[in-house]
C-alpha cells in the first residue's frame, strides 16, 4: 500500500512540530537553528507531497511547487552560511551559545 | 514658451546649496544666488501681464500621471508673484544678515537655500500635489538651522516645532486627498489648482466639511492659528535669525497662501456657514495673544508671539474674501508687508543677541546711544509691524478692516464680521502698547545692568535691513500695484 | 508753475527735508536747521498766497488705492482711498496757523537747541511733524486725515521723547502714543461705521448723504459714529478722560511744546471736528456728548491748574482747559468758525506763551519749578512783556485776542445753562492761574541762585516772541477775525453778559495778585487738585491690574495650559504609551518566537473559525 497525501502531511507536521518545539524550549542556539532547518524541510515536504498528489488536467504533477522547495533549499543554504557565521561571531564576542545569556536587546 | 522661468528660479537656489556642501564659498555663492534669484523675480513682475485672460502665466507642465490629474506643473499668478518677491527678497537679506557662523557654515548656508527653494517652489506650483510637497522640502533645513545652531533649549524647541509642523502637514495631506476625491461624479479628478477652480465654478465640487475642516486645522496649524500656535514662539527664540527670518516671513505665509488658494475659492458656503468658529478663533489671535505678548519679557519671544497675532488680521481678511475683493487684496498685501517686517525684527534681534548676549528686556536699556543705527532701524521695523501709515503693513490693515466691515447685514444692527472688526480694531492699541514697550525698555531710558562695548551694525545686515524697510515703505506709499496684480485673480 | 501744485509743494516739502536730514544731517548742523526752516517758511509763503486768493479751490488727486476696475458689486459704489486736498475757507485758515506759527517756532528752535543733544534728530522730527500737520489740514477724507492724524502721534513721540536718555521723557512719548491710539480705535471704528452707511470716506460726499437724509430714520446710528469719530478728537485734543498724556508731554524740549502741545497738534482734534461740522449738525444727540465733554475738560483742567508748580504744566493744563472751550463751541455754536477763532487766537497766544516760558527755562539754566524763580522782570524785560501780552490774551482781557474768542463761546453756551456757569467759572479760575503764574515768576523776591543771576534771551528767540506778542493781542481784533471766519451774531445773549465775564477775570486776576504778590511759598495747597484728582493713579492701576496682570495671567495660562497641557501633553501620553509596551520587549528570543507561534495561532483560529 503506498502512503496516501494525509501521511506526507502527517510526517510534515510532526516534523514542523519536533521543530517548533525545539526552537521554543531548547537553549543552545545551535540546536534552534537546526529546528529551524527542520520546520523550514518540513514545508518543502510538505510543498513535495502537494505537488505529487494534486495533478494537472494533463496527468503531470504541478511543477510549481517543486521549483519552489528548489529555491527554498537554496535560500536556505544561503541563510545557514549568514547565520552560522553570526552565530560564530556571537560566539566569539559573548563565549556562550545559550540564549538565556543573549538577552541585552531589551528596554 | 518652452521652458519656464519659474523652473530656474527653484533649481537656483539647490544648486547653489549643492555648489556649497562641495565647498565652494559659502557666503558668497548663497549671497549671489538670492541676489540673481531676486532680480529675476523682479523681472517676472515685469514681464507678467496682469490683465490678460490667463492668470497663470509662465506656465510649463511635465506630465506624471495625467489620467489621475496628477502632473508637476508651474505656472504664477499675481498673487504666487507676490509671494515669490516677498520670498526671495527675505531670503537675500537673510543671506546678508546672517552673523558669523562658527560650526559647520556650509551646511548653514545651505540649509537656507534649501528652505528657499522649498517655499519658492511651493509658490511657483500649480499642482496641488507638488504645493505640498515642496512645503515638505522646507521643513526639514528648518529643523537642522534650530537645531544646530540654534540657541536656549534648541532641541527640545526644533523637536517639538518639527513634530507639531509634521502633524499639521499630515492633518493638511488627509484634507488634499479629500479634495482630490470632492470631484462630482462624472468629472475628471486633478490636483492642478486650475482644474479645481473650474470644477467649483461649474458647481462640479462638493464641499465636504470635514475636508474644509481637516484644510482649515491643517494650514491653521502650519500658520500658528490659536489654539495651534504655541510652537511658533519658542521655535522663534530658539532658532538662528536667518531661520527665524524665513520661517516668520515666507515658510508661515505657505499656510495662509494655501488658504487663499484652496479654501477661499472652493469652499465659499462652509465657509459661510462656520465663519463665526473662524471669527471666534481669530480674535483670540488678536486679543488673547496680544495680552501674553504683553507679558513677555525676552524680546525674542515678544516677537514670537506678535508675529503670533498678526495672523489674526490677516485671518480676518481671509474670513471675508470669499465674499468681499478688498479682504482678499488686503490678506495678501498683509502677508507681504508681515514678511518683510517680522523679517527685519527678527534679523535686528539676533544682531542684538550677538552684542549683547541676551535679549532680557530687564537686563537692557539705553542701547541707542550706543548703537544708534540699530536702534534707529528697529524703531522703524517696530512702527512698521505696529501698522503705521506709510508702510504696507498699514495698507493691507486697512483694506482688512474695510473688507470686513463690509460684511454687513440688511437688517438693523451689527453682523459677526463687523463686531469682530471692532474688536479687532482695539488689537492696535495692544500692538502698539508691546511695540513702544519692548523698545523702551531695550533701546529708551537709562542704561541697563548688560552693557558691553559693542559695534553698530555692520554693513551687510544694515543694507539688508534698509532693503526690506524700503519694500515696506514704496508698497506703502503707493500700494495699487499690487492691488492690480491681485485684485483680477479674486475676480476669475 | 501751475497753481494747483501749489498744496502739493507745501505738504511734501517738509517730509522731502525731513528725509534728507536723516540721511545726511548728522554731518552738519546748519544743513539740518536751515532745511527745515526753509520747509517752513516756503509753506509759510504759499500758504499766505492760497490765502489771498481764494479762487484757488481745487488741487490734483491721485488714488491711493482704487477697486473701480475691479469691482463686482453693481449696487455699491467702488470702494477708493484717494489722497486729494480741501481747499476751503478753514484750510486755507489753518494752513496759514500752522506754516507761521511752525516757521516763527523753527527760527526760535536754533537758539534753544543751540547747546543740545540730537540736534538733526530734532529738526527731522520737526518737518516731519509740519508735513503730518499739514496733511491732516489738507485731507479732504478721513482715512487720508487718519493716516496723517498717526503720522503726528508718532512725531510727538519722537520729539517728546527726544531727551530718551531720561526714562521719564521716555515713558512720556510712549503714553502719549499709546493713549493717542486709544482714542484712534474710536475713530477709526467711527470712519468704518460712516463708510458702512454711506459707502465713501469722502467728507463732501458723506455730507452729500447726510443731507438727503440718509439717516433721518436712524439717528442713534449717526449719533453713534459721531462720537466714535468724536474719540479721536478726545485722544489727539486730550480731552477728559485721555488728557493724561499732555501734561506728560512736556518732558519733551520747550519748542516742541509750544509748536504740538499749543499751538498745532492738539489743535487737530478740533480742525477735525470742523472739518465734519455739517455732518455733526445732523446728530444733536452726538453734539450734546460733545458739549458735555467739553464742558467737563475745561472745568477740571482749570482746577488741576491752579495748584502746578512746573511752569510748563501749568501752561499744559491751561491748553487742556482751552481745548475744552473748544470743544464746547464745537457742541454749542451754529457754526464751527467760532471754535476755529478761539483756535486761532489760542494758538498765538499759547504758542507765545509757551515760548516765554522756554526763554525763562534757558535763562533760569534750565530750572522749571516756578516757586524757584521770582523778580525776574527787570533782568529779561523783553520776555517779561511777551509774557504779559500772552497772560493778558489767555485771561481773555478786553481787547485782547482771547476775549473777543473765548467769549463768543461762552455766550453761545448759554443755549445749556450748566455748561455756561461751567466755562464762566473757569474763565475766573483762568484769570487765577495765569496771575498766579505770572506773579510768581516775574515778581515777588528771587528764590533761587539762578533766579538772582540770570539773563535775557538771544534775539533769534526774542523776534519770535515779539511777533507772536502781537498776533496774541491784535489777532481777534474784528477787522482781523473778519478776514479769517464768518462769525456769527450771538441772538440770545445772556444778561449782564459782559459785567459776568469782566466780573470773573476781575475776580481771578485780583485774588491770584493778593495771593500771590509777594509769597515764598504757595499759601494754599489742595493735594486733590496738585496730585491731577488722581487720575494718572487710577489709570496706572487700571493698566497694571487690567492688562499686566491679565497678561500675566494668559501668559501663564498659554504657557501651562494650552501649551503644557495640551500639546505638551499630548507628547507625554505618547511617551507613556511607549513606555508601557516597550515592556514587552523582555530580550529572550525564545519568548519572542512564541508570541510570534501564538499569534499565527490566533490568526488562522480567527480564520477558520
Amino acid at each position: 500500500m503506498s502512503p496516501s497525501l494525509g501521511d506526507y502531511l502527517f510526517v510534515s507536521g510532526l516534523l514542523f512540530a519536533i521543530g517548533l518545539a525545539g526552537v521554543l524550549l531548547r537553549r543552545n542556539i545551535l540546536i534552534i537553528f537546526m529546528c529551524l532547518e527542520l520546520m523550514l524541510n518540513a514545508a518543502n515536504l510538505s510543498l513535495v507531497a502537494f505537488s505529487r498528489y494534486n495533478l494537472t488536467d494533463l496527468g503531470l504533477p504541478n511543477f510549481n511547487a517543486q521549483v519552489f522547495v528548489f529555491f527554498i533549499i537554496t535560500v536556505a543554504a544561503a541563510e545557514v552560511a549568514v547565520g552560522l557565521a553570526i552565530i560564530v561571531a556571537l560566539y566569539r564576542a559573548r563565549r556562550t551559545t545559550h540564549v538565556e545569556d543573549l538577552n541585552r536587546m531589551k528596554f | 514658451m518652452n521652458v519656464s522661468p519659474l523652473f530656474f528660479i527653484i533649481l537656483l537656489p539647490i544648486i547653489a546649496a549643492l555648489f556649497i556642501m562641495a565647498g565652494a564659498a559659502p557666503r558668497r555663492i548663497a549671497g549671489l544666488a538670492a541676489l540673481v534669484n531676486f532680480l529675476m523675480v523682479v523681472t517676472l513682475l515685469f514681464f507678467y501681464k496682469p490683465g490678460a485672460a490667463e492668470h497663470y502665466q509662465f506656465v510649463k507642465t511635465w506630465p506624471i500621471l495625467p489620467g489621475y490629474g496628477l502632473n508637476f506643473t508651474l505656472g504664477a499668478d499675481g498673487l504666487s508673484l507676490v509671494m515669490l518677491l516677498l520670498a526671495t527678497l527675505v531670503t537675500l537679506c537673510a543671506v546678508w544678515a546672517t552673523p558669523k557662523i562658527e560650526k559647520w557654515e556650509s551646511g548653514f548656508f545651505a540649509s537656507l537655500l534649501f528652505i528657499s527653494a522649498g517655499v519658492i517652489g511651493a509658490f511657483a506650483s500649480v499642482d496641488v500635489f507638488f504645493f505640498y510637497a515642496f512645503h515638505e522640502l522646507a521643513l526639514i533645513p528648518t529643523f537642522l538651522l534650530i537645531g544646530i545652531w540654534g540657541s536656549g533649549d534648541r532641541q527640545a524647541a526644533a523637536w517639538k516645532a518639527t513634530i507639531y509642523l509634521a502633524l499639521g502637514s499630515f492633518v493638511l495631506l488627509i484634507g488634499i486627498i479629500g479634495l482630490y476625491f470632492s470631484a462630482a461624479p462624472g468629472h475628471l479628478r486633478t490636483f492642478d489648482m486650475r482644474g479645481l477652480q473650474e470644477l467649483a465654478k461649474n458647481g462640479a465640487l462638493v464641499q465636504k466639511d470635514w475636508v474644509y475642516f481637516l484644510l482649515l486645522f491643517g494650514f491653521g496649524t502650519l500658520i500658528s492659528l490659536f489654539p495651534f500656535h504655541s510652537w511658533a514662539p519658542q521655535a522663534y527664540s530658539s532658532a538662528p535669525a536667518p531661520a527665524a527670518m524665513l520661517h516668520a516671513g515666507v515658510l508661515k505665509k505657505f499656510g495662509l497662501y494655501g488658504m487663499l488658494r484652496l479654501i477661499v475659492p472652493l469652499f465659499p458656503e462652509t465657509m459661510q456657514v462656520y465663519m463665526n468658529l473662524l471669527l471666534v478663533l481669530l480674535l483670540f489671535n488678536i486679543i488673547y495673544i496680544g495680552l501674553v505678548t504683553i507679558a513677555q519679557k525676552k524680546l525674542d519671544w515678544m516677537l514670537g508671539y506678535s508675529s503670533v497675532m498678526h495672523m489674526g488680521y490677516i485671518f480676518l481678511g481671509v474670513a471675508a474674501s470669499w465674499e468681499v475683493v478688498m479682504s482678499y487684496t488686503g490678506a495678501s498685501i498683509l502677508m507681504f508687508a508681515h514678511g518683510l517686517s517680522i523679517a527685519a525684527l527678527f534679523a535686528l534681534c539676533g544682531q542684538l543677541r550677538e552684542r549683547t548676549g541676551t535679549v532680557e528686556m530687564s537686563q537692557l536699556g539705553g542701547l541707542a546711544r550706543k548703537i544708534p543705527v540699530l536702534s534707529l532701524l528697529f524703531g522703524f521695523a517696530t512702527m512698521a509691524s505696529i501698522g503705521l501709515p506709510g508702510f504696507a503693513n498699514f495698507a493691507g490693515e486697512i483694506l482688512v478692516f474695510f473688507g470686513a466691515f463690509a460684511m454687513g447685514i440688511k437688517s438693523g444692527g451689527l453682523s459677526p464680521y463687523q463686531i469682530a472688526t471692532i474688536v479687532a480694531l482695539w488689537g492696535v492699541v495692544i500692538s502698539a502698547v508691546y511695540g513702544l514697550r519692548a523698545y523702551r525698555k531695550v533701546f529708551l531710558g537709562e542704561t541697563g545692568v548688560v552693557n558691553p562695548d559693542m559695534p553698530d551694525l555692520n554693513l551687510g545686515s544694515r543694507a539688508a535691513v534698509i532693503l526690506l524697510l524700503i519694500g515696506l515703505m514704496v508698497v506703502g506709499f503707493y500700494p495699487q500695484p499690487f492691488i492690480n496684480l491681485l485684485a483680477p485673480i479674486w475676480l476669475h | 508753475m501751475n497753481v494747483q501744485t501749489l498744496p502739493w509743494i507745501i505738504l511734501f516739502a517738509p517730509l522731502l527735508a525731513a528725509i534728507v536730514i536723516l540721511f545726511f544731517g548728522k554731518y552738519s548742523k546748519p544743513l539740518s536747521a536751515g532745511l527745515a526752516i526753509f520747509s517752513a517758511a516756503l509753506g509759510c509763503a504759499l500758504s499766505w498766497y492760497l490765502f489771498l486768493h481764494p479762487t484757488v479751490t481745487e488741487s490734483f488727486r491721485i488714488e491711493w488705492m482704487n477697486f473701480s476696475a475691479f469691482w463686482p458689486y453693481h449696487d455699491v459704489p467702488a470702494f477708493r482711498i484717494p489722497i486729494g486736498f480741501i481747499l476751503d475757507p478753514i484750510s486755507r485758515m489753518m494752513l496759514v496757523v500752522v506754516t507761521s506759527i511752525a516757521t516763527l517756532v523753527f527760527i526760535y528752535s536754533l537758539g534753544y537747541m543751540r547747546t543740545e543733544e540730537g540736534y538733526w534728530r530734532y529738526f527731522a522730527g520737526l518737518a516731519l511733524f509740519l508735513f503730518s500737520m499739514l496733511g491732516i489740514v489738507l485731507a479732504d477724507n478721513f482715512v487720508m486725515m487718519f493716516m496723517f492724524w498717526e503720522l503726528v502721534g508718532v512725531s510727538s513721540y519722537i520729539l517728546i521723547g527726544h531727551y530718551f536718555g531720561k526714562n521719564s521723557a521716555a515713558d512720556a512719548g510712549k503714553q502719549a502714543f499709546i493713549v493717542n491710539r486709544i482714542g484712534d480705535f474710536g475713530f477709526m471704528a467711527g470712519i468704518l461705521l460712516l463708510w458702512y452707511a454711506t459707502k465713501t470716506i469722502v467728507f463732501s460726499e458723506i455730507q452729500e448723504n447726510v443731507a438727503h437724509g440718509l439717516f433721518a430714520d436712524n439717528q442713534l446710528y449717526l449719533a453713534v459714529a459721531c462720537i466714535l469719530v468724536f474719540c479721536g478728537t478726545i485722544g489727539k485734543s486730550a480731552q477728559l478722560p485721555l488728557h493724561v498724556w499732555l501734561p506728560n508731554s512736556m518732558e519733551g524740549p520747550t519748542p516742541v511744546s509750544s509748536l504740538l502741545h499749543a499751538a498745532t497738534m492738539v489743535a487737530a482734534g478740533v480742525y477735525m471736528l470742523a472739518r465734519i461740522f455739517p455732518i455733526l449738525l445732523m446728530a444733536p444727540m452726538a453734539r450734546d456728548v460733545i458739549a458735555w465733554v467739553g464742558g467737563i475738560t475745561l472745568f477740571v483742567a482749570a482746577l488741576m491748574a491752579t495748584q502746578q508748580n512746573d511752569i510748563k504744566r501749568i501752561l499744559a493744563y491751561s491748553t487742556i482747559s482751552q481745548l475744552g472751550y473748544m470743544v464746547l463751541g464745537i457742541g454749542v455754536a451754529p457754526v464751527a468758525d467760532v471754535a476755529l477763532f478761539h483756535l486761532f487766537t489760542h494758538a498765538c497766544f499759547k504758542c507765545l506763551l509757551f515760548l516765554t516760558a522756554g526763554s525763562v527755562i534757558v535763562g533760569m539754566h534750565h530750572e522749571q519749578d516756578i516757586w524757584k524763580m521770582g523778580a525776574i522782570k527787570n533782568k529779561m524785560p523783553a520776555t517779561f512783556l511777551c509774557c504779559l501780552a500772552g497772560a493778558a490774551a489767555l485771561s481773555a482781557v478786553p481787547f485782547t485776542s482771547g476775549h473777543y474768542s473765548k467769549d463768543l463761546i461762552i455766550a453761545f453756551a448759554w443755549s445749556k445753562p450748566p455748561l455756561f456757569w461751567l466755562a464762566l467759572v473757569t474763565a475766573g479760575l483762568t484769570a487765577f492761574y495765569v496771575g498766579r503764574l505770572f506773579f510768581v515768576v516775574f515778581f515777588g523776591p528771587p528764590r533761587s541762585e539762578h533766579a538772582k543771576h540770570c539773563a535775557e534771551s538771544p534775539k533769534v528767540m526774542t523776534v519770535p516772541m515779539f511777533l507772536l506778542a502781537l498776533a496774541a493781542i491784535g489777532a481777534g481784533w474784528p477787522f482781523i477775525a473778519d478776514k479769517f471766519f464768518v462769525l456769527p451774531e450771538v441772538h440770545v445773549e445772556p444778561p449782564f453778559f459782559n459785567a459776568m465775564t469782566l466780573g470773573a477775570l476781575v475776580l481771578g486776576l485780583g485774588g491770584a495778585f493778593l495771593l500771590y504778590r509777594n509769597v515764598e511759598k504757595d499759601p494754599i495747597s489742595i493735594p486733590f487738585f496738585a496730585n491731577r484728582m488722581y487720575i494718572d493713579n487710577l489709570y496706572a492701576q487700571l493698566v497694571k491690574f487690567g492688562q499686566d496682570r491679565v497678561g500675566l495671567v494668559l501668559a501663564w495660562m498659554d504657557r501651562w495650559i494650552i501649551d503644557g497641557a495640551g500639546v505638551r501633553g499630548s507628547g507625554k501620553v505618547a511617551m507613556c504609551a511607549g513606555f508601557a509596551l516597550r515592556l514587552l520587549q523582555i530580550g529572550n528570543i525564545q519568548a519572542y518566537a512564541f508570541f510570534f507561534g501564538a499569534g499565527v495561532v490566533i490568526l488562522i483560529y480567527l480564520l477558520i473559525r
